[in-house]
């Protein structure tokens, strides 16, 4: 048995795309493979991680559980969209908070972050460590990356 | 861009490529034209491989080949970074559950996945080996094939691999007042670094050219010229900066299969492994410590009487040195009369152990600091006050004949407990702890850079440290735009690919600062005696007058800039100021160990937590840190790498470990039942402080750091623990089960 | 991945007789089947995305005296919707707990149900508000209580074609007080080792129901009488059979259980007695 692929069109950062993908493409393997945009990461590959993390259809998810062919008409923002135009405030402030270290989580780290701010622009940091309980960072950055989030929203408690 | 000198937390080098996604990780580079691999591997420990089907792999669509040992010289190449016991592939045995016995080629992912899900093993499971206690036990089968041991070895007849007798002083004849025995379990957990392994090689001119997500690419590329009968130079090893390491990264693991695989086929190929395969492939030697330790009545410590089991895996790996070197610091920065350790490092069939941050420190830590706080308890004497009776001065020694105490560790156990709140009242339901770990770091090694000032005054640093997180490149950049005055900006670090860039040992044991460093101020030091030379003979004046300072020279009463000077030096002819630089650590072939330490690396840990009586569940309340760094070149960098740790460190107090079922597999493989700390994890307040006394041997007094920060988590919450509900623990991780257990519940048997 | 053939159906009944096709499987929200599916556990031929059948409802209504939940409702919306938090916080509070906010994004309730994991964190909640699950497919609809619905791990009594459209809750006709809770392994986003909630009217009725302590979510009955004695809480909590697996000891979860169903049903009474 071997896939039989179909052609699919989205807007990936804002930009009509269309591509042939089997069934059993994820969203994941399709950006990253098809589109070559490689910021978004395969780690878990099962939702527990977060590191490939990108917004779909305005809501945060994990693309390695979205198949390629449910996104037909839909609009993605993956890492390199946020920021294309300069660096957002919420990426100066992961920087200026040494919030990054290896630096692989990131990406998803900041597109959760983004699409946590959209939703709750000051929000409190027990909001923080929740919108982003979905992304792990196994260098432990955890106190720094919630400093940056806060400082990014101007929110209570921002250092 | 910011200051550049030494103290200054400038911003990441790299920060910007990697908050964009910008930054390439090894399964993000592109290879053109690349094959995939999927890996082929068995549903049980221990088996005996009878017969391999691979005709329904192969008629799978894309799928180009299948390789099994078949494929390989016979008697199959092994490598190891002590014993080379590692075949590349399995041949008749698999001895751990994951252990590839074949590998799917493939034109996609997908279809090497299908591939590898379609070969048909026909295997016999076999008795395995998944314990200490079945590594112990002369019954059972021997994990390594005799053959493959020496024949003076009087071990190879069982599955103690190596032993060591450490100690000094006569522990029988020591008398103690208080005597405290207790055995203590250190679980098997693994790295779980968010970037899994990824491996790629392609035929490159007569040689081989390999990436891979490796922390030592210079170790891999002689492992491979080594196993291709390949001379090092046309072995080429990229290395981009890994998506975090901690040890797990730093020893060849599949690139040898990749590599003649590559060779084979002619063409180019990739494997990256799934998440699940990452916790097949490494972790954390596991160990049970049976201690005895004598105290007098006021505290002072006067023996310690050991047996360490530590059990390393199928193939040795790192493990040999990660025990030995831990183990012989028996009792920790503490100054104690009589040792007496009996380490034993055991074979089994269960994934090798590897070199994991802390190196065998947090085990020992874990069994010292208990039997400490079990001391304080016994005697009723302040945890920290035991401590302070004990713990070395400055230049006092701890291991006899050895690199003495080389910080004030009394200093981080006071911050410590001041921070925490030692000695205030405390609420009901909560509890205290502290502790001290320590670590040795490298005890031989070399690290070379080459440092090339160009004819602008821009500046090339080509140096191998790896930066898996820690900030090399940002530290290694301070320290040459400190010592040459160039701004940060101008200076590019070229690192990662060893047909370029000169020999470094490794990127562990917290050594890069200290090693690197120096080599990277050695060389600086020799391009301004270079620039000054070339000055004074432009200017006809003898070297003497021509004065450096960082970012200018002056010369006959005139001021110049850096890029002025070569102006003048590099009028007519370009050219370039070249030259490098090293550190040497040659060692000692007499130490048990190849040297003593460059120095020592100290941090203290103090814990409050607040227990919920009723269920075992706890919180952390307040979890500080303190490291004795020597001199923090970039403090930002430090704090992040000992918070991280600190967060690494609960992970294995509080949550991780792997478990396995009686026929040697690995039950919660995955990230949905292995259990990492995660944002809501994080204790309520988390601090971490740095200790600068400037007396390590690094630039500007530096030590090494990023592993402290997790060495004495354990104790010191299990004695938090302990002060709050009254029960003793000395087994890991501290789940809220495991404290309820110990309060209310009857014993459902320990875990290894 | 497993390759398989994807359709997206745009009315029940096309979509039920596609599920009635040979190793076809009803993809919502993807986040258990696409785990299933990389796992080799399941192997599906057919994957039928039922995102834009259109007669299965969208929102989350009042109707009359129930509240009507969509089959496409998603987690987020739950959590978020002021009907559900104002009539069933409880329901509210543990579709919050269901992985991390990009799962939420994506899983629905109807999905949860019909994966039917005997952890199933909405499950405890909707039967102690006493929900019906309602299911169309080649026979005629049909209201299935939930605490009829699950047959045993993974497994329910929906027959071949047959696809939950929606679920609904009596609105309670009084003030209930309730409560729920949840064991884990750690506070991280965690699947729960024991889950429950409770709630109590003001007859004295109560209503609990537990996860991950039997073979399926169980519902459980008693009175605030009976529950002021021992053997009341031993009556009611013998529905559970609590087993060690990779999670948790059998003998913690039973001491978790009464542990925490005591407290449930005391913040549950405290919340009625603040409320009349």
């Amino acid at each position: 048995m071997s896939p039989i692929e179909s052609a699919i069109t989205l807007t990936v950062n804002g930009s009509r795309r269309t591509v042939r993908v089997s069934p059993s493409t994820t969203l994941l393997e399709m950006v990253r493979s098809r589109l070559e945009l490689t910021g978004a990461k395969e780690c878990c590959a099962e939702g527990e991680c977060g590191a490939c993390t990108m917004i779909l259809d305005d809501e945060p998810v994990n693309s390695c559980l979205v198949l390629a062919v449910e996104t037909d008409g839909s609009e993605i923002t993956t890492i390199e969209g946020i920021g294309a135009a300069g660096m957002t405030p919420l990426q100066e402030s992961f920087l200026a908070t040494g919030a990054i270290q290896c630096g692989f989580c990131i990406p998803g780290m900041v597109v959760a972050a983004t699409a946590l701010l959209e939703r709750i622009p000051r929000p409190t940091e027990p909001e923080v460590r929740e919108g982003l309980s979905g992304n792990l960072c196994r260098c432990g950055g955890y106190k720094r990356i919630c400093a940056a989030v806060m400082a990014a929203a101007g929110g209570a408690g921002a250092p | 861009m910011s200051g550049s000198g030494l103290g200054i937390s400038a911003p990441r080098v790299g920060g910007s490529e990697r908050v964009t996604g910008a930054q390439s990780f090894a399964a993000d580079i592109a290879i053109e034209d690349v094959l995939h691999v999927a890996l082929v591997h068995l549903d049980c420990g221990h088996a005996a491989i009878e017969e391999i089907d691979t005709s329904g792999a192969v008629g799978i669509e894309g799928v180009i080949r299948v390789f099994t040992a078949k494929d390989l010289p016979d008697p199959v190449p092994r490598f190891g970074p002590r014993f080379a016991d590692r075949p590349v592939i399995a041949t008749v045995e698999t001895k751990y559950h994951g252990e590839p016995l074949a590998a799917v080629v493939a034109v996609s992912k997908e279809a090497a996945a299908e591939g590898a899900a379609a070969v048909q093993v026909r295997h016999k499971e076999l008795p395995g080996v998944y314990s200490i206690d079945d590594a112990l036990d002369p019954e059972s089968p021997l994990v390594v094939d005799p053959a493959l041991r020496s024949g003076d070895d009087p071990l190879a007849g069982s599955n103690v691999r190596q032993r060591w007798d450490w100690g000094w002083g006569d522990v029988d004849s020591t008398e103690a007042d208080v005597v405290i025995e207790e055995t203590y379990t250190f679980p098997m957990v693994t790295h779980f670094s968010i970037e899994p392994h990824a491996f790629a090689a392609a035929p490159e001119g007569n040689g081989i050219a390999v990436w891979s997500s490796i922390q030592h690419p210079y170790f891999l590329q002689g492992t491979l010229a080594s196993l291709l009968d390949l001379p090092i130079s046309k072995v080429r090893v990229h290395a981009p900066d890994p998506g975090g390491g901690f040890g797990g990264k730093g020893f060849p693991k599949y690139e040898p299969l990749v590599t003649m695989i590559a060779l084979e086929l002619g063409r180019p190929v990739r494997l990256v492994l799934t998440l699940e395969e990452t916790f097949q492939a490494v972790r954390r030697t596991n160990a049970r410590l049976q201690l005895r330790t004598g105290f007098t009545r006021d505290g002072r410590l006067v023996f310690i009487d050991a047996i360490e089991d530590f059990m390393m895996g199928a193939y040795a790996d790192i493990a040999p040195r990660v025990i030995s070197k831990s183990s012989y610091f028996a009792a920790g920065p503490y100054k104690v009369g009589a040792v007496r350790a009996v380490v034993r490092g055991l074979m089994s069939h269960t994934t090798p152990s590897t070199a994991f941050r802390g190196f065998g420190a947090p085990q020992m830590t874990w069994g010292i600091e208990s039997q400490m706080d079990a001391a304080a308890r016994a005697l009723k004497i302040d945890p920290v006050d035991i401590r302070l009776v004990n713990l070395a001065r400055p230049g006092e020694e701890i291991v006899p004949g050895d690199r003495p105490a080389d910080g004030d560790w009394r200093q981080a156990l006071n911050i410590a407990a001041e921070k925490v709140g030692w000695g205030e009242p405390l609420l009901p339901g909560h509890g205290r702890g502290i502790s001290v770990g320590l670590k040795a770091s490298a005890t031989a090694g070399a690290s070379y850079c080459i440092l090339r000032i160009l004819h602008d005054g821009s500046v090339s640093l080509i140096a191998g440290t790896s930066d898996m997180g820690q900030g090399a490149r940002t530290i290694l950049t301070q320290l040459v735009s400190e010592n040459l005055g160039v701004p940060m900006e101008r200076v590019t670090l070229v690192m990662g690919d060893t047909a370029v860039v000169p020999f470094d040992y490794s990127t562990s044991a917290s050594r890069s600062t200290v090693f690197m460093g120096s080599a990277v101020v050695d060389a600086c030091q020799k391009a301004i005696a270079d620039l000054r030379d070339k000055a004074a003979d432009q200017h006809h004046v003898s070297v003497e007058d021509v004065v450096f300072t960082p970012g200018q020279v002056s010369v006959d009463g005139a001021v110049y800039t850096l890029p002025e000077v070569l102006n003048d030096v590099f009028g007519a002819v370009p050219g370039e100021i070249i030259v490098t630089g090293s550190q040497r650590g040659e060692g000692d072939a007499n130490h048990p160990l190849g040297g003593a330490a460059s120095f020592y690396e100290v941090s203290c840990t103090a814990s409050e937590v607040s227990v919920d009586l009723e269920t075992g569940d706890f919180e952390l309340v307040k979890h500080i840190t303190v490291a004795d760094v020597g001199r923090a070149i970039n403090p930002q960098h430090v704090e992040m790498q000992d918070e991280g740790a600190a967060v690494m460190g609960l992970g294995h107090t509080l949550m991780e470990h792997l478990i396995l079922d009686e026929h040697g597999r690995i039950v919660n493989l995955g990230a949905l039942d292995y259990r990492i700390p995660t944002f809501k994890d994080m204790p309520s307040t988390m601090e971490s402080v740095l200790v600068e006394n400037g007396d390590g041997p690094g630039p500007g007094g530096a030590k090494g750091s990023g592993e402290g920060g997790l060495l004495a988590t354990s104790p010191a919450i299990a004695a938090a623990l302990s002060e709050a509900t009254g029960v003793v623990i000395k087994d890991l991780p501290l789940t809220p089960e495991r404290v309820w257990q110990a309060m209310h519940g009857g014993d459902e048997g320990r875990e290894q | 991945m497993t390759w398989f053939e994807y359709h997206r159906p745009q009315s029940v009944g096309e979509a039920s007789d596609l599920l009635r096709m040979d190793d076809a499987v009803a993809l919502a929200g993807g986040t258990d089947l696409l785990v299933a599916v990389r796992h080799r556990a399941v192997r599906p031929a057919l994957v039928v995305d039922l995102k834009s059948v259109t007669d299965i409802a969208d929102g989350i209504e009042v109707e009359r005296d129930r509240l009507r939940i969509g089959g496409h409702v998603v987690m987020n919306r739950l959590t978020r919707d002021e009907h559900v938090n104002r009539h069933f916080p409880v329901l509210a509070e543990a579709a919050a707990v269901v992985g991390s906010v990009q799962i939420r994004n994506r899983a629905t309730l109807a999905g949860n149900l019909c994966n039917a994991s005997p952890a199933a964190d909405t499950a405890p909640a909707l039967l102690a508000y006493g929900a019906t699950v309602i299911a169309s497919g080649p026979d005629a609809p049909r209201s299935i209580p939930v605490e009829e619905f699950f047959t045993g791990p993974g497994t329910t009594v929906l027959g071949r074609g047959e696809i939950v459209t929606a679920v609904e809750i009596p609105i309670p006709p009084t003030v209930l007080g309730s409560a729920f809770a949840r064991v884990t392994r750690r506070r991280g986003v965690d699947l729960a080792s024991v889950s429950l909630a409770c709630t109590l009217d003001v007859s004295g009725r109560a209503r609990f129901g537990f996860g991950a302590v039997g073979p399926t979510p169980l519902l459980a009955q008693s009175t605030r009488d009976e529950l002021a004695t021992d053997d009341g809480w031993s009556r009611l909590l013998a529905v559970t059979s609590p087993i060690t697996d990779v999670r948790a000891g059998a003998e913690y979860r039973r001491a978790m259980l009464h542990v925490h169903s005591r407290r449930a049903f005391q913040a549950a009474s405290e919340e009625l007695r603040a409320a009349t």
